[in-house]
């Protein structure tokens, strides 16, 4: 469990995470979506201590990072997976990480195989790809078996085997009751793996909902209608009115229709006689949905093109 | 105890290590030999031997310290550590812990086998060098090496790189007595790690080997020097690692 309480950190009169306050509960996948900039790293630096916080707590089970007595044992965290000394072998980081919180040495053997890098044990760091660094990050991760984990973007690098896993992974801690916090910037990314979103831009808390909360709070569907006669529209779209729909007519000559399902827009259009040469149903994507809650919050958008 | 398990393994687990310790016997035993045919020679063996640490030595022992501190900086490698060890205070403690008796072994072990080296090459000498100022030598040039070595972990601490770490401790060292001197600020000079530091190896009334002169206490008032010197780098180098973001 992992609790945030009005958590903030400023940098001058620059504020990179803005009052955050929500838990991450054990048993579930908790995404953690903002764009680039958003904070997301920030804060989880925070949960570690690596931060200092200006005002606000961040606890893992109730108390501070620095407190826990052996926190690799209760907190499990990837977050750069470039920060290690290039020239030590992935066996012996581990090892060394391993005696920092006395955990068995031979977790050391187990965390490589479970990651897939048994084989790579004995090589310098500095020779990785940026996929095994990850690997490498998530066996330091789990090596002290904890009961929270963080992973910051840990997709980074990986090939689609690789994020296969990951999402497998992510699916299977979560299923121990382990609590796991997994960041990213991208929607798509956390659909398939995570149980519940946390949204920030800007440092602020956009969203905190299940994720089938959000699909139906964000992922409004639309019905596009084509008619052939222009006068029909203009019926038909009453007709919608009159029945609690919220109708569009945009000037290509479609008919976008809100809060009615497709089914009930063809037998209005059926009841009325008129001719219809097409009937669409399309779901505005997670992706969309985010984007349009984040927008106005990305920190390093590119400037709008102006034409010449 | 953890924390100085992990450092432990860290130490031993890059290739710097080694070199530096390879390379810091290379130099002191080549020094003494070179020295003891070459000179006309009125030093003693273990005055030969304490030149080799003062020009030498003392540097390879800067930079491993440098590398074990700051090193983790330059890497990104600090973050897992403070990550490890979320107990900041630990972090210098444990890398002092390992840094010290080996750097402590290292002088010793090196000032023993360099008078071993050079008393055979100087036959003529060989009755002035008693066992007990071989021992003294050889445990001074070994507290020097671990001091030395932490009051650098203190500054690198507070530096955070190895390219600034190295230049302060060298200043201090060597430059800071040559510009007080030059100052005519010889109440200072004398009480500069590296015045006193040369002083505790070469024993109580030897001229420095930076200023010429002899200082005017003894050895174990410069050993307490250094130990102060060490103290205050130490804790500087705490209270910044501890106020920062890592």
């Amino acid at each position: 469990m992992i609790t945030l309480r009005a958590l903030t950190k400023r940098y001058g009169d620059k504020t990179v995470v803005d009052d955050l306050t929500f838990d991450v509960e054990p048993g579930t996948v908790t995404g953690f979506l903002g764009p680039n900039g958003a904070g997301k790293s920030t804060t989880m630096r925070m949960v570690l201590g690596l931060d200092h916080p200006t005002s606000g707590q961040a606890l893992v089970g109730g108390r501070t990072y620095a407190s826990l007595r052996h926190p690799l044992r209760e907190v499990g965290a990837l977050l750069d997976a470039k920060a290690l000394h290039p020239g030590r072998t992935a066996e012996k980081n581990l090892l060394a990480m391993a005696h920092s919180n006395d955990v068995d040495p031979a977790r050391v053997g187990e965390v490589l195989e479970r990651v897939g890098l048994a084989e790579a044990a004995r090589r310098r760091t500095g020779t990785f790809s940026l996929g095994m660094s990850q690997r490498l990050g998530i066996a330091g991760a789990l090596l002290g078996d904890p009961g929270v984990l963080m992973f910051d973007e840990p997709v980074n690098g990986l090939d689609p085997d690789g994020v296969l896993w990951i999402r497998q992974l992510l699916r299977s801690l979560a299923a121990e009751g382990r609590t796991v916090l997994v960041s990213s910037h991208l929607m798509s990314e956390l659909q398939l793996s995570a149980d519940r979103l946390v949204v920030i831009g800007k440092g602020r808390l956009l969203a905190d909902a299940a994720l089938d909360e959000f699909i139906a709070g964000h992922g409004t569907s639309t019905v596009h209608v084509r008619l052939p006669a222009a006068g029909d529209r203009r019926v038909l779209a009453d007709r919608l009115g009159e029945r609690g729909a919220e109708v569009e007519l945009p000037a290509d000559g479609e008919l976008v229709v809100h809060g009615m399902s497709a089914e009930r827009v063809g037998d209005a259009a059926h009841a009325l006689g008129l001719r219809l040469h097409g009937l669409t149903t399309r779901s505005a994507s997670l992706e969309q949905a985010y984007l349009e809650l984040t927008a106005g919050t990305v920190e390093y958008g590119a400037a709008e093109s102006v034409g010449v | 105890m953890a924390a100085t398990r992990a450092e432990w393994t860290k130490l031993w687990s890059v290739r710097s290590t080694w070199w530096c310790l390879g390379s810091a016997a290379a130099l002191m035993l080549g020094q003494s030999a070179l020295t003891a045919i070459s000179e006309s020679a009125d030093s003693s063996a273990t005055a030969i031997a304490v030149e080799g640490v003062f020009y030498l030595v003392q540097f390879v022992v800067l930079a491993l310290a440098t590398l074990t501190m700051a090193g983790e900086y330059s890497t990104g490698s600090i973050r897992s550590t403070l990550q490890w060890v979320p107990v900041r205070r630990r972090v210098p403690a444990a890398k002092c812990a390992v840094l010290a008796p080996t750097l402590f072994a290292l002088g010793t072990v090196l000032a023993a086998a360099a008078v071993a080296v050079i008393v055979p090459l100087q036959p003529e000498r060989a009755p002035d060098v008693s066992g007990g100022e071989v021992l003294r030598t050889a445990l001074a040039v070994g507290g020097y090496c671990a001091l030395l070595g932490m009051l650098t972990v203190g500054i690198a601490a507070a530096l955070r790189s190895v390219a600034g770490a190295l230049t302060v401790t060298f200043l201090l060292l060597l430059v800071a007595p040559v510009l007080a001197g030059g100052m005519g600020l010889m109440a200072i000079v004398d009480y500069l790690p590296g015045v006193a530091g040369t002083n505790v190896m070469l024993g109580e009334g030897a001229p420095s080997l930076l200023t010429g002169a002899p200082v005017p206490y003894s050895e174990f008032v410069g050993f307490a020097v250094l130990v102060a010197w060490t103290a205050v780098a130490l804790a500087v180098g705490d209270a910044l690692l501890r106020r920062r973001d890592a």
